[in-house]
């Protein structure tokens, strides 16, 4: 039996009939349509699928979208400020720490409820952080970069 | 992978939901973190009628302190929070350690201590999708009478591999299990149950509600090591928790291995070394050689016997010497 | 003389990627992204069996249920072959765990799903064979009649004199290597959507590395022209030498789509990755090598058995036969015989891993050759350097290398790397290692290219070489915005539609730069000739005397008079007889012959040396550093290179230490990335890169490839291990139990490895 719930995703709210067994990366991109958050394993071994709800980086494939009323959630589509990118998506970009791009929007929102919680963030934190996230371009050498470079970059426009 | 259907409950209480399990009988699963159960149920291996959501219940999401000092656990305490939480990682280091070598951050925000403690125990043969399970057949756990891992076992041989319980159990902490109109307090070392398909003494209806570790761990020294292929995201090859809990001057040593069998296996025969001995050398050696042997038949092991005996070797020589640095260096303080 | 990165507006720069943006804000669509309207969801029913008969098929239940729009079986597509010897679905016959049997299509995945299970299959077991040693044996089953060896593939090929090559050598020894199966572990995993629904025309969006491929693979199998297969190539979440065919669920969903006249979805789920995954199939290596006293290699022989799994992915496979030409790549030899083997079990079909094998063949070989440094009581670089091919050497397999910089590449390594104070003085259980490497930029072929400047003076650039993420659009642009003297920035790409595409053939065998690049180059150099005639006229100097910069046209030394590019073009189309600018480009390569390698033009060169702790108690290694030096003739955006690099470094890490399918009885017993062991975050190493850059003259610009270069030096990790250890490990990946087993065999040794056999 389908339930209505109402979700808030990156500032919005929307309602939708969901069926309990549902997850959250289905529901975001099949009823939301944002499809930022990818679908991989669907295990919790890729961290494809990532978004943040109430500031933690959470897995969206083992979240039941039902579970998510009441809670705040943001995809990678909610991250872009009014005066343009994210230092982290600039970063990830300035830094070659894109490839075939299909685990950057999870690999970014890691990154963000990281440098959120943790604006200095030292190199074993920030492996530590992305451990969860699978690359197979990258191998991770230029994203460890790029979290390192956008902390930096954030550091010094406070 | 897609979930089975299900009928999802989220109770507003404990009391509603010890109800609500009591009502459903064998039809319910409580549900946590759920990094656990949901992987669990889009294999197909478990597919319970309902599904009760206890991670939002504010009775059992938080971290106290009672009035004698012992620090009580709520189930529902997401790990994350565990690790972060200054009661834990002043006091109790080596439980911090272990609860921040469980998975990945993703996992530790979402999974919960009550979780870990209960996690399933683990096969290679098991935690399988449907259409891969056709291609073995049917074992002990699946309802069938044979174990595909070990042949001519009668019963099942899963692992255990919850990390955080080799420490909750070298710290001698307590387990509080409820049911509808009943409570009780296991102790953690006799929680567990050495058969892959019931490994717990928990009964139908009863969740955990919290895991006390008592005052007098606070001051113990103590260590957890875990090893594993690939650091960062990764279950153990093996992981170990040690405790030396002090009784006047004589030392009361505890170690635990987990990820080697059904229950974690507490090496008796090698604290005992210890505790004749103390920390010498030889002793440790001597100690670190008896668990290779002390841990008894190992099965069904995501590695062959003969390399986790010379892991759980390495780790009960490595787990000794930390607890000895650790004793020298506060002697030193002293 | 090499050209001074200087010199150019556009290349040699650090350029981002194009896609940048698209990628880090979710805006990039991949395949699964898509929902068609009225697309309807596929799941595919395969066999328990490795091997077994089919006695009934019923899908009648299936049929029945409310939301199922096309059940198919072999009924549905008699004699059908995506291989030589491979029905699109079993007929009556399954071969290994997972063969593709039937099929459903439902309005969504719980109705696919529920149906699946409604379908009921009798099976009669049949004795399966999961070792090629079983598969050899006198009176096993055999897989496929016409193959009663079980071999798949047999090819012999010898060049030059071995028997006397071996006879004059005064040292020979023989060597026996074995590398488990693995896989290339895209991101995204497979997934399809196929919309057959207008009959003879078959729309197709997937991620591969091949358009062209497809179009032909799947037309001709289908009984289409290759033209009316349109295939929608969005973004490639990787691709590792695994995706250059179409798969066997790209066909089922075409047919549901047929039967079911709606677009049809199907995506594998992550155990089915595992079965589709095709990557590479366990091997063994036998080498003999001849050398002379002084180390100069004489003569090499080399059997390579390759278990190919229940089929012979027939399309793509060959490449196994040509590997030999790894062997003489770049150290000179005199003679080599080559036996490949491809032998049929009732594993899963197997193809490639990352690299195409290449690896796994240059670890045997550089671990011999260490080996043999050792008991020569030389130094492992000077046997390499000893033997090592320079510019404008022809090697015995007939490659030419019109530039070079293996040499320079070891010397930079070693050097940077402190190698002649490492090698032999680390303390124990410390090693360092060497391991070289070249890779051909394509073989015998061609590309084109199309471009068009609008009146704004932006550039479209279409062309059919996709991008899975190795940048190769922005290389591409950046190559056209040198060319035409404006911005990288300028340059729009047009790609990943086939019906857009000019011909090109893929992204694969490391030919993306080079081709493509050489035909982007000429169809730029087109439009550019058109701009000058008009420019010319304008500003009243001849075409040669013109220079393109800044978005400017301008008589050479004369910037004052520059036009913009835009008013070029706009006036001259508003006007009477005008024109609009469109460049063409065909790049076909000038080789003298079509032979493989002999007919590769450049060659890119490489050397690393790796670092490695390994823990003598747990066997866990830990790889430290890796210097790297590649020469990839010129680097057109040096970002793109490093990423090449570090990719291909993490993909060796991972295919050497501690990425393996371990299979029992057909079946992968760790289908998932969590007990599937590909590297994270702390097992990433230190990179030390220098670029060598050796001016190719037949590379755009001097450039060479990058694609698979850097991996194929990989094995330098090996060699490290093996050091700090003081004893070879022969099986692959190194996994910690292995290493633990090597250091006891040495003991057992005593430390003198025994020649021959290991195992
Ligand atoms: C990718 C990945 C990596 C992992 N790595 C590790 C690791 O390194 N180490 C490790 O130990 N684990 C690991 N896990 C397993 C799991 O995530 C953790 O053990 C986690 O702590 C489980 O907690 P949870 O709250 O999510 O449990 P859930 O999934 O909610 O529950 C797990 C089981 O316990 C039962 N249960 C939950 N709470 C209670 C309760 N209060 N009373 C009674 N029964 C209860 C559930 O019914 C279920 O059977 C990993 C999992 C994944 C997906
Ligand atoms: S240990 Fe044996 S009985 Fe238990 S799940 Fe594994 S195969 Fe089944
Ligand atoms: S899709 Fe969620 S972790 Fe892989
Ligand atoms: S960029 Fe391709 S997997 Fe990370």
């Amino acid at each position: 039996m389908k339930k209505m719930i109402v979700l808030n995703v990156n500032g919005e709210t929307h309602e939708v009939a969901v069926n309990p067994w549902k997850t959250l990366v289905d529901v975001l991109r099949n009823d939301l349509r944002l499809t930022g958050a990818k679908r991989a394993c669907e295990m919790g071994t890729c961290g494809a699928c990532t978004v943040i709800m109430d500031g933690q980086a959470i897995l969206s494939c083992l979240t039941l979208a039902v579970e998510c009323e009441g809670h705040l959630i943001t995809t990678i589509e909610g991250i872009e400020g009014p005066d343009g990118l994210h230092s982290l998506q600039k970063s990830f970009i300035e830094n070659g720490a894109v490839q075939c791009g299909f685990c950057t929007p999870g690999i970014i929102m890691t990154a963000k409820a990281l440098l959120d919680e943790n604006p200095n963030p030292d190199d074993i934190e920030i492996k530590d952080a992305l451990s969860g996230n699978y690359c197979r371009c990258t191998g991770h050498i230029k994203t460890i970069e790029a979290v390192r470079m956008a902390a930096q970059t954030d550091r010094e426009g406070d | 992978m897609r979930l089975p259907q299900f009928e999802y409950l989220r109770p507003d209480s404990l009391k509603e939901c010890l109800l609500m399990l009591e009502e459903s009988n064998t039809d319910a699963r409580v549900m946590s973190g759920g990094t656990g159960l949901l992987v669990n149920m889009k294999h197909g291996v478990i597919y319970p009628k309902r599904v009760v959501s206890i991670k939002s219940l504010s009775e059992l999401s938080s971290i106290t302190k009672d009035s004698e000092g012992n620090v009580q656990i709520g189930a529902c305490v997401t790990l994350s929070n565990l690790s972060k939480h200054p009661l834990i990682s002043q006091k109790f280091p080596v439980l911090h350690n272990a609860v921040r070598s469980v998975g990945s951050m993703h996992i530790r925000n979402m999974a919960t201590l009550g979780g870990n403690i209960c996690l399933e125990t683990r096969c290679w043969y098991y935690n399988q999708s449907r259409q891969w399970r056709q291609a073995k057949g049917l074992c002990h756990r699946t309802g069938g009478s044979v174990c595909h891992a070990i042949s001519g076992s009668k019963r099942c041989h899963a692992i255990n591999s919850s990390d955080t319980v080799v420490v909750l159990m070298a710290l001698d902490a307590l387990v509080y299990v409820m049911k509808k109109d009943q409570e009780r307090s296991i102790p953690i070392r006799e929680f567990f149950k050495d058969n892959g398909a019931h490994n717990t003494v928990l009964e139908e209806g009863e969740i955990v509600a919290s895991i006390v570790i008592p005052k007098t761990a606070e001051f113990t020294p103590a260590k957890y090591i875990k090893i594993q292929h690939r650091q960062g995201i990764d279950f153990a090859i093996a992981s170990i928790g040690a405790a030396l809990k002090r009784n006047g001057k004589a030392g009361e040593m505890t170690i635990v291995v987990n990820s080697i069998a059904s229950a974690p296996v507490m090496l008796k025969k090698t604290s005992q070394i210890i505790m004749e001995s103390g920390f010498k050398e030889d002793a440790i050696l001597k100690a670190a050689k008896e668990a290779r042997s002390e841990i008894g038949t190992l099965t069904n092991l995501f590695s062959s016997a003969g390399y986790k005996r010379q892991i759980v070797e390495v780790l009960v020589r490595r787990v000794l010497y930390g607890i000895k640095d650790e004793m020298d260096l506060r002697r030193d303080k002293a | 003389m090499p050209i001074k990165a200087k010199e150019y507006g556009v290349i040699g720069k650090r350029q981002p990627k194009k896609d940048g943006l698209l990628k880090t804000t979710g805006r990039s669509q991949f395949t699964d992204d898509i929902i068609l309207p009225g697309m309807l969801y596929g799941k595919i029913i395969r066999s328990p069996l490795a091997r077994g008969k089919i006695i009934k098929i019923d899908t009648k239940r299936a049929e029945r249920l409310a939301g199922v729009k096309a059940v198919i079986t072999q009924k549905d597509c008699p004699g059908i072959m995506t291989d030589l010897d491979r029905q699109l679905l079993c007929n009556d016959t399954v071969n290994f765990v997972g063969d593709e049997v039937a099929a459903v299509a439902a309005i969504d995945d719980d109705t696919a799903a529920e149906a699946a299970a409604l379908i009921k299959i009798e099976y009669k077991p049949l004795e399966a064979l999961f070792s090629i040693e079983k598969a050899n044996d006198k009176g096993a089953p055999v897989i496929h009649s016409g193959h009663e060896n079980n071999y798949a593939d047999e090819f012999d090929y010898e060049i030059g004199n071995v028997d006397e090559a071996f006879s004059v050598s005064e040292y020979v020894r023989v060597g026996e290597y074995a590398f488990n199966p693995n896989h290339n572990c895209y991101a995204e995993h497979h997934v399809v959507i196929a919309d057959y629904s207008i009959p003879g025309k078959l729309s197709i969006w997937m991620p591969n590395q091949s358009p062209l491929f497809i179009q032909k693979s799947m037309g001709g199998i289908l009984g289409i022209s290759e033209g009316n297969v349109r295939v929608f190539n969005l973004n490639t979440g990787g691709a590792f030498s695994g995706r250059i065919g179409p798969r066997k669920h790209d066909f089922i969903a075409a047919l549901l789509s047929k039967k079911s006249l709606r677009p049809v979805k199907i995506r594998c789920t992550a155990d089915e990755e595992f079965i589709v995954y095709s990557g590479g199939g366990y091997s063994r290596y036998i080498i003999k090598t001849g050398v002379m006293k002084d180390g100069t290699i004489k003569a090499t022989d080399a059997t390579y058995l390759f278990d190919c799994g229940a089929y012979w992915i027939s399309g793509v496979n060959f490449l196994h036969r040509l590997k030999y030409h790894l062997f003489p790549q770049i150290y000179h030899m005199n003679a080599l015989r080559w036996k490949e083997r491809a032998i049929y079990t009732n594993n899963p079909p197997n193809m490639y891993p990352h690299g195409a094998g290449f690896l796994q063949l240059k670890l045997a070989q550089e671990t011999e050759l260490d080996l043999i440094a050792q008991d020569l009581g030389m130094d492992p670089v000077e046997i390499r350097l000893k033997n090592a091919v320079s510019k404008g050497d022809t090697n015995l397999t007939r490659a030419h290398y019109a530039s070079c910089g293996l040499k320079e590449c070891i010397q930079k390594t070693t050097k940077i790397s402190l190698w002649k104070k490492k090698y032999g003085k680390l303390p124990p259980y410390k090693g360092i290692g060497i391991g070289c490497g070249a890779m051909n930029s394509g073989g015998y072929d061609r590309s084109a290219a199309l471009v068009k400047i609008g009146e704004d003076g932006r550039c479209s650039l279409f062309i059919g070489l996709p991008d899975m993420g190795q940048g190769s659009h922005t290389t591409m642009a950046m190559i056209a915005a040198e060319t035409l003297g404006i911005a990288t920035e300028d340059v729009d790409i047009v790609a990943g539609d086939t019906d857009a595409a000019p011909f090109d053939i893929g992204a694969f065998a490391q030919r993306g730069t080079f081709f493509t690049g050489n035909a982007v180059k000429v169809a730029c150099l087109d439009a550019k000739k058109q701009l000058a005639a008009v420019a010319s006229k304008k500003l009243g100097v001849k075409p040669s005397m013109l220079i393109f910069r800044d978005r400017k046209i301008f008589p050479k030394g004369k910037p004052g008079k520059a036009l913009t590019l835009k008013d070029v073009i706009s006036s001259d189309m508003n006007s009477m007889g005008g024109s609009c600018i469109m460049g063409r480009g065909f790049y076909n390569s000038p080789a003298k012959t079509m032979e493989p390698w002999e007919s590769t033009l450049a060659y890119s060169f490489g050397a690393q040396v790796a670092e490695v702790e390994v823990d003598q108690e747990t066997g866990i290694v830990t790889l430290i550093r890796v210097t790297v030096a590649h020469d990839v003739g010129f680097a057109i955006n040096p970002m793109a290179v490093e990423g090449q690099i570090d990719g291909q470094v993490f993909s060796g890490m991972g295919q050497i230490m501690t990425e393996e399918c371990i299979m029992e009885r057909g079946v992968v017993l760790n289908p998932s990335f969590l007990d599937y062991r590909l590297p994270r975050t702390f097992e990433v190493p230190e990179i030390d890169y220098s670029i060598v850059e050796t001016i190719d003259p037949y590379g755009p610009f001097g450039a060479k490839e990058v694609g698979e270069g850097p991996l194929v030096c990989t094995m330098a990790i090996a060699n490290a291990v093996s050091n700090a250890i003081g004893y070879p490990v022969k099986e692959y990946p190194i996994t910690p139990e292995r290493v633990l087993q090597a250091i006891q065999n040495k003991k057992k040794a005593k430390g003198n490895e025994p020649l021959d056999r290991l195992f």
